[in-house]
Order: structure tokens, then C-alpha cells, then sequence
């Protein structure tokens, strides 16, 4: 990947030159927390945040999105999908992780979906580098690093960023606004140190565990399960947290005239009670534990067997919002223990 | 702030006019294709068998299904829903859906007359592996509404019979007032290249056919294991007692075929509904071979 160096002053007129042709969202202060907001100058980033409550799915799968409109009379009508061209600014790697972990959904080969390629190809993805809290564990689950999916990443190296390049847009509006510079040694350096000390700053309390896809597998009937799912509370905040939840529902709307309608998805969730259920009733994943099990599944074990990868990028979103403390750092910490119970 | 901008997701209708079907069909795969009821046959008390045209000739054309897939069916302002193709890919140009009375969708679909028009998107899923079965003996067991999918393979084995060998059907109902495609059923029964197994739970004054589960056929029959397909649909719970009886005949793991119903809302393996442990109903299935269904966590 092609790398430059700017000074941290030169960071203001970047943004502000994304602001001419872009909505740019950034992470701001919200309350005690921060999130993910339309900004409208440089001052109101906040560079250095932890985790944001919400991640940036929302803008490339709205919770609420029209698919088409129809006519009573007549079936679909003509419809046009409104996307804003935005730059996502000072995403961490875990996000862009996510973000190119819904690509493989929506931007497969046999159904390309038309509404997601829509925004996605309407927005850039400059990341930046991150210092890992308490319920980080992006680096577990390989999404510590994130080497494609974004037009700039930008690594706070003391004074001066590296900043990697990704696509040609992106390094044209980067060459405009600043003087980007070949990197010296001691650029290097930093840059080095800058990875060291983060490697260091993972919590060491959730446990590494190897071969976690086959160790769902093999323990896909313990009681653990039971105990995990028995806290759940149905209330889906895990999934709208999640920046790679992509589940949704697909629903009629009519007009109050009731002659126009459309169709439209929002976001749905597999821990909610009435996901699996089908027409005559049956539900096939009727209780807590077989949906908490399937939601950790999919994450974990699911989407490798699909695509080489973990749904989860350990974001630690979920450890905040779950008001039961069901995460997939309880699952880690369950394979970490039942090896050190029968040794001992 | 910038200026949003509007992205055609179309087909839109200046667009649509040099299309051919397939374009025009992946141009945006949510979009239903109207078709109209050609054909209304009650088959039960609660189900009927509806045949629709889709009324654009450039997708009619490039619509092909093959047996074992399904559509998904739009009344625009109720909803959507999938439903598995009952009809044989050799009746060309219409399509058939055998559908139950069972929740708001189907009860608006079962008010419909002939000439109303629904939406059509599809088809969808993996198939029976029609192909793969031809020149071998082939067993096929439907439990009450599994007869709907079943029948599209029954029905395209009956077209190209001399390309079978042995073909066994074991057809189970609770009632006699429910069994489907009776008329049907009761013509092949005299003949000599279907072996046909009509059985019921509980019998009436009007069955003169086999009493019991549908595994009870199985204790006489003579299965070829080496040269033997077979294919079930039924209730979940009808599954296990099958591929049992299957598996004691000696036929291998990877020729037991079966259809797993679930709610596949969008049919493109997005929405998620019909995950069942890593793979998808809707592309991964809902066909699976018994091998596959084992390595499925939490499918049987």
C-alpha cells in the first residue's frame, strides 16, 4: 500500500476539502459517549475516541430503506433511490473490518444488491489508528489490521499522521488540500512504536483461543448455552449495535389513500423471538438459547465456513449494550475455561 | 452540505424498453414481475393449486425453474412470500403453486379469481439435482404439504420417464380429505412405471389405501442402494423417521435429497431469515443432501 506523511496541522484542510463534495461523518461527543455525526468543521471531530455506541452500517444499510413504490392499479411505479455522497471519516480498522465483511453480502457475485452498491459506491472510508479499551478484542478475531476498504488510513505518529492511500480520489483530494510527504526513518519508526504500544494496550483478560469456528462445533450442546441464553432479554440491541448485523425484514407500507404503497426493508434481528418463525406456525428457534447460540454462531463459526472470515471484528459494541452481559467475550472466556477445568 | 443524488435502482420504464428478460430481471432483483391467475383448482379445504403467466413476454421467457425451487409472491400491500414451485419445468410458460390457507398472506391470495393479478420474482434456490438422478431408480416421500415441491419433480420424472429407472412415490397424509392430487394419484395407481404408496394417519369409509406413517411402506420394498436417489419433503419432524429408513435400505448419505422449509424473506441470502446453522435455505438450499443436513448445526 502506497504511504505518505502529513503534519497533524495539515489535517483541518483535508476535511474541509471532503466537506465541498461530501457530507462527512465523523466521530463527535454524545453525552457521555461518542458517535458517529454529520459534522460541519474540523473542531467538532473527536480523533482520539474509543468505540462510537452505534457503528457506521447505518449508512451504507439504512434501518429504514424503500425498495420500491407501487400502484395499486398498475404494480411497481418508477422509483429512484436518493444516496448522499459522504465521506466516513476516522473510522477504526474493527469498522472498515465490518464494512468490507457486508461487501461479501451484499456485493456478491450472484445477487448484487442494487441499494447497498448505491451508497457504497457513493461513499469513501478514511480510517484512522485506534488505541484498544477494555472490551476491545478486534485483534482475536483478525480484525485488528485492515489492509483494504478504505480510501485513506491515517496513524497519529507524534505531530504528523501516516497515512496510507487506497484509491486515486482519494489521494488527488489528499495531494490539493496538503503537502504529503515521503516517509523519513524516524517516520517509520513512529509508526512502529505506534503499533508496539497498541499490541500492548489490548486487554490480556479476554482470552485468546484458538480454532474457535471447530470449538463451536464441538461444544454446540453444552449447557453453556442454556446459562448464556437464559439471560437474554429479546431485546435485539446487540444486533442494532453490531456493524455487521445485517438481517432485515422485508415489509408491505400502504398509503393512508390505499391506492399507493411501497416495499421496504428494516433492519431485523436473529435474537428477536419471531425470526425464524414461518407461515402455520413453527418456530425454529423458538427459545433464548437456540437464538443467542445462533446469533454467537453465525459470528464465530458460520460466516467462516461462507467466507474465511469472522463475522464478529470484536468492535466491543455489544459488551456495552447488552444489559445481561451476553458478548462473545463470554463465549472466549467459556472455551478458555473448559480447557483449564479438565486440567485441573 | 452537499446535494444528494438519485441512483436509478430501476428497472425504470425507458430503461426496461431495450432490456431482454434476464436484464431486465437482475437489473434489481427485488423488483416483482406481474403475473396473472390463469387457472384456480381447490385441491383440500384449505389448499388450492393456482397457475399463474407472468404477463411480460421477455420474462416469461427467461424465467426457468427447475424442480425444488421456489418464487417469491407479491400482493403489493400485503406483502411477500415464498412459495415452492409445484408445477414440472416441462409445462412451459405457466407456473404452478400449491398454496395453503394458513396465515393473512395466503388468506388474501386464497380470495383471489382467475385474471387477478400478483407479483413474481425468482426463481430461487437450489434444485433437486434432476440431472444427477436420471438412469437411476428414484424414491421419493412427500408428508402433507411436501407434496407441493415433490410434485414438480414427480411431475418432470413423469415427462421423461424412460430416462428412470424404478420410481417409487410414498405419499402420506393425516386424512383422506387431505390428500392432494388425488385424482391425479388414483389414475397412476393402475400404472405399472410408478410404484405409488398413498397412505393416511387415520382412515375414513372412502380409503382404500395404505393405513399408517409414511415409513411404513418401507418394511416390503425392495431398494437398490447402489443405483437409488432419494428425495423427502414433509413436516420437520417427518425427516429423522425417513432418512432413517433410507440410510437402512443402504443409500448413500450424498444421494438422500431433502427440502427444508423455512421463511425465506428475500430469497438472494441477505435477509437472513432462513439461516439455518452456516448456510442459507434460500442459495445452500432448500435441497441439502442428508450429508450436508448433518454438517448443518441445529437442522434436524
Amino acid at each position: 500500500m502506497l504511504y505518505r506523511v502529513i503534519d497533524a496541522d495539515e489535517l483541518p484542510a483535508l476535511v474541509e476539502a471532503f466537506m465541498r463534495d461530501y457530507e462527512v461523518i465523523a466521530p463527535v461527543r454524545s453525552g457521555r459517549s461518542f458517535a458517529f455525526e454529520a459534522v460541519s468543521s474540523f473542531d467538532e471531530i473527536v480523533l482520539d475516541y474509543p468505540t462510537t455506541l452505534t457503528s457506521l452500517k447505518k449508512y451504507l444499510l439504512p434501518p429504514r430503506e424503500t425498495l420500491f413504490e407501487y400502484d395499486m392499479e398498475d404494480g411497481v411505479t418508477d422509483y429512484e433511490l436518493r444516496v448522499q455522497p459522504r465521506v466516513l471519516f476516522g473510522a477504526h480498522a474493527c469498522d472498515i473490518n465490518a464494512m468490507n465483511n457486508l461487501d461479501l453480502v451484499f456485493e456478491d457475485a450472484r445477487y448484487p444488491d442494487p441499494y447497498y452498491e448505491a451508497h457504497r459506491a457513493a461513499t469513501m472510508v478514511v480510517g484512522i489508528g485506534c488505541t484498544p479499551d477494555d472490551s476491545c478484542f478486534c485483534h482475536l478475531l483478525d480484525s485488528g489490521e485492515v489492509r483494504s476498504g478504505y480510501d485513506l488510513f491515517l496513524v497519529d505518529i507524534g505531530g504528523r499522521y501516516l497515512v496510507s492511500i487506497g484509491s486515486v480520489k482519494a489521494a488527488d483530494i489528499l495531494e490539493g488540500a496538503c503537502s504529503p510527504r515521503e516517509a523519513t526513518d524516524a517516520d517509520r519508526r513512529a509508526f512502529r512504536e505506534y503499533t508496539r504500544a497498541r499490541q500492548q494496550a489490548f486487554n490480556p483478560d479476554i482470552p485468546s483461543v484458538q480454532e474457535i469456528p471447530m470449538l463451536m462445533d464441538a461444544f454446540h450442546s453444552d449447557a453453556f448455552w442454556e446459562e448464556l441464553g437464559s439471560r437474554c432479554l429479546n431485546c435485539t440491541a446487540c444486533a442494532s449495535v453490531c456493524p455487521t448485523c445485517y438481517c432485515f425484514d422485508i415489509r408491505d407500507v400502504l398509503d393512508p389513500s390505499g391506492e399507493t404503497g411501497r416495499r421496504e426493508r428494516v433492519w431485523d434481528a436473529c435474537t428477536s423471538p419471531q425470526f425464524a418463525l414461518v407461515t402455520g406456525g413453527h418456530n425454529f428457534r423458538a427459545g433464548t438459547r437456540e437464538r443467542v447460540r445462533h446469533r454467537m454462531y453465525h459470528k464465530l463459526n458460520g460466516f467462516n465456513s461462507k467466507h474465511g472470515r469472522y463475522l464478529c471484528v470484536g468492535c466491543g459494541r455489544c459488551v456495552h449494550a447488552c444489559k445481561t452481559d451476553i458478548s462473545p467475550i463470554k463465549v472466549l472466556e467459556f472455551f478458555e475455561q473448559k480447557g483449564a477445568e479438565d486440567a485441573e | 452540505m452537499p446535494n444528494s443524488m438519485s441512483v436509478h435502482v430501476g428497472p425504470l420504464a425507458h430503461d426496461a424498453a431495450v432490456m431482454d428478460g434476464a436484464q431486465l430481471m437482475s437489473a434489481n432483483p427485488y423488483r416483482p414481475w406481474e403475473a396473472r391467475i390463469t387457472s384456480i383448482t381447490p385441491l383440500t379445504e384449505n389448499e388450492k393449486l393456482f397457475e399463474f403467466r407472468l404477463i411480460d413476454e421477455r420474462i416469461r421467457e427467461a424465467f426457468h425453474h427447475e424442480p425444488g425451487q421456489f418464487v417469491e409472491v407479491s400482493i403489493f400491500g400485503v406483502g411477500e412470500a415464498p412459495i415452492s414451485i409445484s408445477s414440472s419445468p416441462s409445462k412451459g410458460g405457466f407456473i404452478e403453486l400449491c398454496v395453503r390457507r394458513m396465515g393473512e398472506f395466503t388468506r388474501r391470495l386464497h380470495e383471489m379469481q382467475c385474471g387477478d393479478i400478483v407479483g413474481l420474482r425468482g426463481p430461487y434456490g437450489r434444485p433437486f439435482p434432476f440431472d444427477d438422478m436420471r438412469g437411476h431408480d428414484v424414491l421419493l416421500v412427500a408428508g402433507g404439504l411436501g407434496i407441493a415441491p415433490l410434485r414438480s419433480l414427480i411431475n418432470n420424472i413423469h415427462d421423461e420417464r424412460s430416462d428412470f429407472g424404478n420410481v417409487t412415490i410414498i405419499y402420506g397424509s393425516k386424512n383422506p380429505s387431505e390428500v392432494m392430487f388425488r385424482d391425479q394419484f388414483e389414475m397412476w395407481r393402475h400404472r405399472k412405471d410408478f410404484d405409488l404408496y398413498l397412505t393416511v394417519d387415520n382412515p375414513d369409509d372412502t380409503w382404500d389405501g395404505e393405513v399408517g406413517l409414511v415409513t411404513a411402506p418401507f418394511e416390503h420394498l425392495e431398494v437398490d442402494p447402489g443405483n437409488t436417489f432419494g428425495a423427502i419433503c414433509g413436516p420437520p419432524v417427518m425427516y429423522r423417521f425417513v432418512v432413517e429408513e433410507m440410510r437402512k435400505k443402504g443409500i448413500p448419505y450424498d444421494r438422500i435429497f431433502m427440502s427444508f422449509e423455512r421463511h425465506m424473506k428475500c430469497g438472494m441470502g441477505k435477509c437472513g431469515h432462513c439461516q439455518v446453522g452456516h448456510q442459507y435455505c434460500c442459495i445452500d438450499g432448500p435441497v441439502f443432501n442428508y450429508w450436508e443436513a448433518k454438517n448443518i448445526q441445529g437442522s434436524m
